[in-house]
């Protein structure tokens, strides 16, 4: 049937079986969005404040479905504005689908109104990306960018569209999409040499990434775990891919991790990791990181292996198959001591918390009074800074996709888009944002859409009044010199939400806690809570840069 | 050990491929001393020949984000004892204060033909491997060169073997 570019791109959408988008119009974009008005009985527009938001709702729908997220914009700004949330996604490995418009083909190049080469800008950034200068490659490349989002280590791909090519007429003939299919690249062999580093380890450990949530390997890695009795690390981007209520579950592991995950990981002699790969957030002396143990790497991603931590086996291919095919070579093991060392660890660990005060409410006491009241399956999402941290700490996840939060880019502002796109994948389910008030105040303009669309999010601002992170590592590395991390900002969050139409409320301190949140998440409408803490709550414990956590620091002042 | 390598790579004669590996080798803090491309024995297909400083770990990170680019279809490192590698130069050498046949002594022991006379200069086109061009260049500096222009090596491994479209 002959279609134009537009109707081709909607098409092709419905091929790949998205009904959701995120987006924003704009000049370049209004053959497509014409398209979209008249395909909207089946697919679903969301329009954000800013493209910003866009990007970071396609990324928050794709991490809590498992599906490829997919936001429009239009050219110029509108592409450019893209940029943080397609880092983001690249960053953690998040499938994702951006279309741009572009000016038509005879205007590219010339510096003509709001072109810009977002291809050549978002290279860095993406997968892939594409530029369809001819309506006969369209559906094509549409195709090829879903199928290069999802296969392999998934990520973020982009497909720039000059206007003409959205309003130029073409044959379409509807195609089913290609099965992504990762295949085992290890063979026996190399599981039988993982199996024997395995067997000959006494006091072994998992850590464990994002990647087991993004292959949906959570069973097989309990199963892995229970064999070989052997404790789980989780990384902040592995989060929900482990149950935590689990008895061989310890912690997270890194620069905020615990102190038993720390102990464990120097004194191990084996460690096993599960989609995850050495950020220096995890292992901040990356010469030094699990200095007597063996590593075995079970990653999708070749070039992971040996790019930061020097490892003695690696299992390749995707984590469902290379966790199965592992447990099913190894042989199942007990090892109660090792077990009741980590537990002594932990205990030792155990972090002292700060006295109650009336002017303030305790970070850890709110995330676990919300704890109190969401589900399992409940969605989590966070900005970045101190409050990140405080919730990748206290929160007990216990499924996966349960979890949003920019691990990779550490994007401040993330929260309010992810947020919108958690909720609108999941009308079903509670989405709560744990933000700080700088984050917050990055993004806000995002609590309009939240409001339009009406979405049970209760967002939390854990409000300090300082830029928290930035201001602990002054405190802890500048010499207590404060530079620009004390606004003094006179935001009202309560009126704040109330202008933008949304409930407003405050937490002044531990003692309303419970009853302002139990208001709050007394409906599935939308609520902001204001939640004073104290500027000199630090996230603890913290391994120093480049440190190990020999040089763990659990007391400030 | 920091050696230098030779890389072969095959890759989709697309529009912007030679800014993805360009922009992933200075983006990752890749050292190359070359890089050449031009079209490959299959159609649609280019080959690029990238000369690369460090040691065997750099060497595999190095291939393997390579592989990660959706438009590159093959790479390798050609092993450095069974490649023929070599590199093409034009080199304009002033013959100012010196006896013209005192360069040609030079350069005919590099087989360099000479290309072009100039009122002050004699231009030679020279090929051979990186070290042999590196000599030429090094005695041809006793007599003064003017400029020069490098192609980089261009490589394929010896024997019947073929860095072939993945």
């Amino acid at each position: 049937m002959k279609l134009n570019g537009s109707e081709i791109i909607a098409e092709c959408l419905l091929e790949q079986g998205v009904d959701t988008v995120f987006g924003y119009p704009g000049g370049a974009v209004l053959n497509i969005y014409d398209a979209l008005y008249k395909y909207s009985d089946r697919i679903t527009h969301i329009l954000s404040a800013h493209e910003q938001g866009a990007a970071h709702a396609a990324d928050g729908y794709a991490r809590t479905t498992g599906k490829c997220g997919v936001v429009f914009a239009t050219s110029g700004p509108g592409a450019t504005n893209l940029i943080t949330g397609i880092a983001t996604a690249y960053m953690d490995s998040i499938p994702m689908v951006a279309v741009t418009g572009n000016v038509t083909n005879d205007l590219l190049a010339r510096d003509s109104f709001q072109e810009v080469d977002i291809c050549g800008i978002s290279m860095p950034v993406t997968k892939h990306n594409f530029i369809v200068k001819d309506v006969k490659d369209l559906a094509n490349v549409i195709r090829k960018a879903f199928k290069i989002a999802m296969s392999g280590r998934k990520g973020p791909v982009l497909i720039d569209i000059p206007k003409d090519v959205t309003g130029a007429v073409y044959d379409y003939e509807p195609v089913k999409p290609d099965k992504i299919e990762n295949p085992l690249l290890s063979d026996k062999n190399d599981f039988l040499y993982a199996s024997k580093l395995i067997s000959a380890a006494k006091c072994p450990m998992i850590y464990m990434g994002g990647g087991v949530v993004s292959s949906d390997a959570e069973k097989e890695l309990i199963a892995l775990a229970e064999k070989l009795d052997c404790p789980v690390a989780s990384s902040v981007m592995g989060l929900g891919g482990f149950p935590q209520s689990h008895r061989l579950y310890m912690g997270t592991i890194g620069m905020h991790g615990g102190y038993e995950t720390g102990k464990a990981t120097d004194n191990c002699d084996l460690i096993l990791t599960a989609g995850a790969r050495f950020s220096d957030r995890v292992a901040g002396d990356r010469n030094k990181f699990g200095k007597d143990a063996r590593i075995i790497q079970l990653d999708i991603d070749k070039a992971e292996i040996n790019k930061n931590v020097k490892i003695d086996c690696c299992l390749l291919g995707d984590l469902k198959d290379t966790l199965r095919v592992l447990t099913e070579t190894v042989e199942k093991t007990e090892r109660p001591e090792w077990i009741a060392q980590l537990a002594e660890w932990g205990k030792q660990g155990e972090v002292t918390e700060t006295p109650k005060s009336d002017e303030y409410a305790h970070p850890y006491h709110v995330i676990e009074a919300v704890r109190a009241l969401t589900k399992d399956s409940d969605i989590i999402v966070t900005d970045v800074g101190q409050h990140q941290m405080w919730v990748s700490q206290k929160y007990r996840f216990e499924k996966p996709r349960t979890w949003c939060t920019s691990g990779g880019l550490g994007t401040m502002g993330y929260g309010m888009g992810a947020a919108i796109g958690s909720a609108v994948a999941n009308p079903d389910k509670r989405v709560v944002l744990f933000t700080g008030d700088g984050s917050f105040h990055m993004n806000l303009n995002e609590l309009a859409t939240v409001c339009s669309y009406d979405l049970n999010v209760k967002i939390i601002v854990l409000n300090n009044k300082v830029l928290g992170m930035v201001r602990q590592w002054q405190k802890l590395f500048y010499g207590r010199r404060f530079s620009q991390t004390d606004p003094h900002r006179k935001t009202d969050f309560v009126k704040v939400a109330e202008a933008f139409g949304i409930k407003g409320l405050r937490i002044h301190n531990d003692d309303d806690a419970e009853s302002v949140l139990a208001q709050a998440f007394a409906d599935d409408k939308p609520a902001l809570i204001d939640c004073r803490i104290s500027p000199d709550e630090n996230v603890l414990p913290m391994i120093p840069p480049g440190k190990t956590v020999d040089d763990l620091i659990t007391e400030m002042e | 050990m920091e050696n230098k390598h030779i890389i072969g790579l095959v890759v989709h004669n697309h529009p912007g491929v030679l800014l993805r590996v360009t922009s992933l080798i200075s983006r990752r803090g890749f050292n190359i001393d070359s890089l050449t491309a031009s079209p490959a024995a299959v159609e649609g297909y280019s080959r690029m020949t990238i000369r690369l400083s460090g040691d065997d770990d750099q060497v595999e990170q190095f291939i393997n984000q390579m592989m990660k680019i959706v438009d590159v279809k093959n790479v390798e490192a050609l092993p450095d004892d069974s490649s023929a590698a070599s590199e093409l130069i034009l080199v304009k050498v002033s013959t100012d204060g010196y006896d013209n046949n005192d360069i040609l002594a030079v350069t005919s022991k590099y087989h360099a033909s000479l290309v072009n006379i100039g009122e002050h200069s004699m231009t030679f086109r020279a090929s051979g491997t990186p070290e042999e061009i590196d000599t030429l260049v090094s005695e041809l500096k006793e007599f003064g060169i003017m400029e020069m222009a490098r192609t980089g090596i261009a490589a394929l491994e010896n024997g019947d073997r073929c860095l072939n479209v993945l």
